[in-house]
């Protein structure tokens, strides 16, 4: 059986992604913000497919300490479930900010749970990707194009704009996906950025003000999380691991003349820096 | 430049330790919350390469407070700023809140607050410029019933350090009161933010800003600073308008959100 680990699984896309692999036959490991919604999204997953297997960890990964404590309490499972090496990791938790606020770490809220925290966790569990030649799938969107790293303010502190922290955020995240591929494809890993389109989830409910309203309105004409979710069981499920970067509805997309190796290994160097890492 | 910052640990004591690490200030942080200093401390020094020390403590006991300037003093740190930070929010009845949470507001607010200031004036590095802030609030603007001493304690760090910036302005220090309106600093003010709608949304102060300023202004030497149009409007009112009426216009108002609150 294959294991994967999806993050930001009680609610959204990812609930929904969950689901669909579970369904699917995969072991899936889901990692959530609190224990209530995972009980409650455990439940739900449960009532549609009562064979699912399913384990749930819930830490805040805005937080670097607690994105190590979950990576420590997954490799504690596996080890306990006798397994050694994982298949899949999703990075799918995200949040939308109206201000610009610090996570305890002092970093913006934004760029440390949408990067930081898939950045983080997926150095921690790479010895488990790489046993598998696994697959890394980061939730990044349309909006990563038509903006730039700012480079020497990434937190965004000289003028914040919530919309602009937020597509940075998924700019980097198809960059992270870009620079995860130039250094170990070779070795059989490989890393995706899927775009979900526009998708009716919570996201934007949880922050009041003009972000609240931009993404009332956004989501508005929004699809079912079910949509997007298949996009990454389709990444999975093909028997060689596909070439192509960044994908919307199991097709490939354009992306942003951004994502650059250039680019990509700046943000590696930036990254590990903040989470006090270094792959290689 | 060292700055000395009281709780450092809450959402505005980080974004101002961020906003002087930026700056490349040197700092020593401390809060009631041990817990939060750790991470702040090694965020800060991963974002801005700044030397962090941090020791927690409970301003409102003085063998505390004697053990963190014991510390200060073990590492022989002189200083160039403070910023006070530390304070608590509470509201209700006077009558019926719990005699000790209610004295406790003073208590930190006011009191811990004159003990931190008076200590570490003491270790200013000598012949440089000193800053002080004290951050106030805009509930110093007005007499709040049912936030009686709450507003009350934001009004005597206010009037206190009007005075002070008199009198120690001759020996070269800046001293600043801050008088912020709401900020998105946790996710339960979030939520009230978004209960009062457009309201609540353009008198939210943004804390990139507000910090970046506060720092600006007190190292220019201005005295007190109230961030946002709005704020400034309503601090404008609070001033023409005797504070009789304002009293009791403001306990009106809750005693009817309070009776539509408990029919719905
Ligand atoms: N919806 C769209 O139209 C759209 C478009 C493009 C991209 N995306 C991306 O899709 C991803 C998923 O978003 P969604 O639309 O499905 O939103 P969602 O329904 O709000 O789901 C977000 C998930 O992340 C979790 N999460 C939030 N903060 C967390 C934290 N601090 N620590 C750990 N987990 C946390 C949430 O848990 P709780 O519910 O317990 O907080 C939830 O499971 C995000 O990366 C988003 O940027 C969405």
């Amino acid at each position: 059986m294959k294991t994967i680990v999806i993050t930001g699984a009680t609610s959204g896309i990812g609930l929904e992604t969950a689901r669909l692999f579970a369904a699917a036959g995969y072991r899936v490991l889901a990692v959530g913000h609190s224990t209530a919604n995972c009980e409650k999204a455990n439940s739900d997953i449960k009532s549609t497919c009562p064979e699912a297997m399913l384990a749930w960890f819930a830490e805040d990964l805005m937080q670097q300490r607690e994105v190590e404590r979950v990576a420590g309490e997954i490799k504690a499972f596996l080890a306990k479930e006798g397994v050694e090496s994982l298949y899949a990791l999703i990075n799918n938790a995200g949040c939308a900010r109206s201000w610009y606020m610090t996570t305890e770490d002092g970093y913006e809220q934004q760029f440390a749970l949408n990067h930081l925290a898939g950045f983080k966790l997926t150095c921690e569990l790479l010895p488990y990707l790489l046993k598998e030649g696994g697959r890394v799938i980061m939730t990044s969107s349309e909006s990563h194009t038509g903006i730039k790293v700012h480079w020497n303010d990434v937190m965004l502190r000289r003028r914040y704009n919530p919309l602009t922290a937020y597509k940075q955020s998924k700019l980097c995240n198809l960059l992270f996906a870009k620079g995860l591929n130039d250094r170990y494809a070779s070795a059989g890993l490989h890393a995706y950025g899927v775009d979900p389109g526009l998708v009716k989830t919570d996201i934007g409910n949880k922050t009041a003000g003009i972000v609240d309203i931009f993404w009332k309105f956004r989501k508005r004409h929004g699809v079912s999380p079910t949509i997007p979710a298949k996009n990454y069981l389709f990444i999975c499920e093909q028997p060689e691991p596909p070439q192509w970067l960044y994908w919307y509805l199991c097709r490939e997309q354009k992306y942003s003349r951004q994502v650059t190796s250039e680019n990509a290994t700046r943000l590696f160097e930036l990254s590990e820096k903040l989470c006090g890492i270094s792959y290689k | 430049m060292n700055v000395m910052i009281t709780g450092a640990a809450g959402g505005l004591g980080r974004a101002m330790a961020c906003e002087c690490g930026r700056r490349g200030y040197d700092l020593f942080l401390t809060d009631i919350n041990d817990k939060g200093l750790a991470p702040l401390k090694t965020g800060l020094e991963r974002q801005f390469g700044v030397n962090v020390t941090t020791l927690a403590s409970n301003l409102t006991s003085p063998a505390s407070l004697d053990s963190l300037m014991a510390e200060v003093d073990r590492r022989g740190i002189l200083f160039d700023m403070l910023l006070n930070v530390a304070g608590v929010d509470d509201e209700g009845a006077f009558v019926e809140m719990d005699r000790e949470k209610v004295v406790g507001i003073a208590a930190i607010n006011d009191v811990a607050t004159l003990r931190i200031t008076h200590s570490v004036l003491q270790r200013r590095r000598p012949g440089s410029k000193f800053a002080i802030v004290f951050v106030s609030s805009m509930a110093s603007q007005f007499p709040i019933p049912l936030k009686a001493t709450y507003a009350a304690s934001k009004r005597f760090l206010l009037d206190f350090a009007e005075a002070l910036h008199a009198e120690l302005k001759p020996s070269g220090v800046n001293v600043l009161a801050l008088c912020p309106g709401g900020m998105a600093t946790k996710d339960s003010v979030i939520k009230a933010i978004e209960v009062q709608g457009l309201g609540g949304a353009v008198t939210t102060n943004h804390m990139e800003l507000l910090t970046r300023r506060t720092i600006d202004r007190v190292l220019k030497g201005k005295t007190v600073y109230i961030p946002g149009a709005w704020n400034r409007t309503f601090a404008f009112f609070g001033k023409i308008v005797p504070r009789r009426v304002i009293a009791s216009y403001l306990y009106k108002r809750w005693d009817k959100a309070q009776a539509k609150w408990l029919k719905g």
